[in-house]
C-alpha cells in the first residue's frame, strides 16, 4: 500500500494495486528485492501483509538506471530553451 | 454490509483471480484502504475505488500467473479433473439414455442436472489439488460447451436459452462450488 501511495504522489498517476504486485514479483525473481509475510491486523480483515526489501543487488541496478537516466537527461533543459 | 467492509463480489472476484503468493497482501492492502477511505469520503466513492483497483489488477494479475510456471501446473491439474470429470458425466448420461429415461424428453431434463453435478465435482476437486486450478477448469468447460453448441452435437431440439445455460451455468458451478463449500465448512467451523 505504501509503495503504491508513494508512487502516485510522486507520479501524480492513479496506479492499480495489481500493477504494483506484479512489478515486484519480477523485482525479486531477479534478485533485486526481497519480501516477506508480517501479522496479520483485523484493519486489514485479519490478512497479512507484504514486506519488500531492497537488496544489494537490487540497489546496484537502481544506482546503474539512475545514473543512465542522469546522462541521458543532461543538457536537456538548456536545449528545450533553444527548440 | 458494514460501512467498512469492501464490495463482496469485488472481494470474490481477487481471492479467485489472484495468484496463492500475493492474495493475501493484495486483498488486505484493498480491504486497509478502502476502511481508510471510507472514513474520509463517501462509502459509494470507497466503493468504486475498490472497484476500480479490482478491474484494473486483475489483467495484470491474470498475466503474471501465466507467466510463472505455477500457471502450468495449475492447467495440468485442471486438464486432469477435466478427462475424469467427462469420463463420469459421460458414464451417467449413458446411464440415463439407455436404462432409467429413454425417451428424449425427460433426457432434457436430466443432462443438464448431470451436467452441473459435474461440473460442480470437478470444482471442488480441482479446488482441493490447487485452487489456482478451478479458473482454468472453467475456460475448459466453456470452451468446450462453446465448440459443442457450434458443431450442434445435440439432436433433440433444444431453445438458445438451454444452450446458453450450459455455456454460462457450467463454468459458474465450477467457480462457485468450492467458494461455497469454502464458506460452509468456515461456518461450520466457527458454530
Amino acid at each position: 500500500m505504501i509503495v503504491r501511495r508513494e508512487i502516485e504522489e510522486r507520479t501524480g498517476r492513479n496506479i492499480s494495486i495489481g500493477a504494483v504486485y506484479a512489478t515486484l514479483e519480477r523485482l525479486e525473481a531477479k534478485g533485486y528485492v526481497s519480501s516477506f509475510t508480517g501479522e496479520p491486523t483485523p484493519q486489514r480483515g485479519g490478512r497479512a501483509k507484504r514486506l519488500f526489501r531492497v537488496e544489494a543487488a537490487g540497489k546496484r541496478a537502481l544506482e546503474v538506471s539512475e545514473q543512465t537516466i542522469r546522462s541521458m537527461t543532461a543538457g536537456l533543459k538548456d536545449r528545450w530553451r533553444t527548440i | 454490509m458494514s460501512r467498512s467492509s469492501p464490495p463482496t463480489f469485488a472481494c470474490w472476484l481477487l481471492e479467485t483471480v489472484v495468484p496463492t503468493p500475493y492474495r493475501e497482501a493484495i486483498l488486505g492492502d484493498l480491504i486497509e484502504e478502502y476502511a481508510l477511505r471510507t472514513e474520509s469520503t463517501s462509502r459509494f466513492t470507497a466503493s468504486r475505488w475498490f472497484w476500480s483497483q479490482t478491474c484494473r489488477s486483475v489483467p495484470s494479475m491474470v498475466w503474471s500467473s501465466l507467466r510463472s510456471r505455477d500457471c502450468l501446473i495449475s492447467i495440468g491439474i485442471a486438464m486432469s479433473v477435466y478427462i475424469v470429470m467427462e469420463i463420469l458425466e459421460y458414464a451417467a448420461n449413458l446411464t440415463i439414455s439407455k436404462w432409467v429415461a429413454p425417451q428424449p424428453t425427460t433426457y432434457v431434463v436430466l443432462a443438464p442436472v448431470v451436467f452441473l453435478t459435474a461440473c460442480a465435482i470437478g470444482g471442488c476437486v480441482a479446488a482441493r489439488i490447487r485452487r489456482g486450478a478451478t479458473k482454468f477448469l472453467a475456460l475448459m468447460v466453456m470452451i468446450t460447451v462453446a465448440v459443442l453448441i457450434d458443431l450442434k452435437v445435440c439432436t433433440i431440439p433444444v431453445p438458445w436459452w438451454y444452450e446458453f445455460g450450459f455455456l454460462t451455468l457450467g463454468p459458474l458451478a465450477v467457480i462457485i462450488t468450492p467458494t461455497l463449500f469454502g464458506r460452509l465448512k468456515q461456518q461450520g467451523a466457527v458454530t
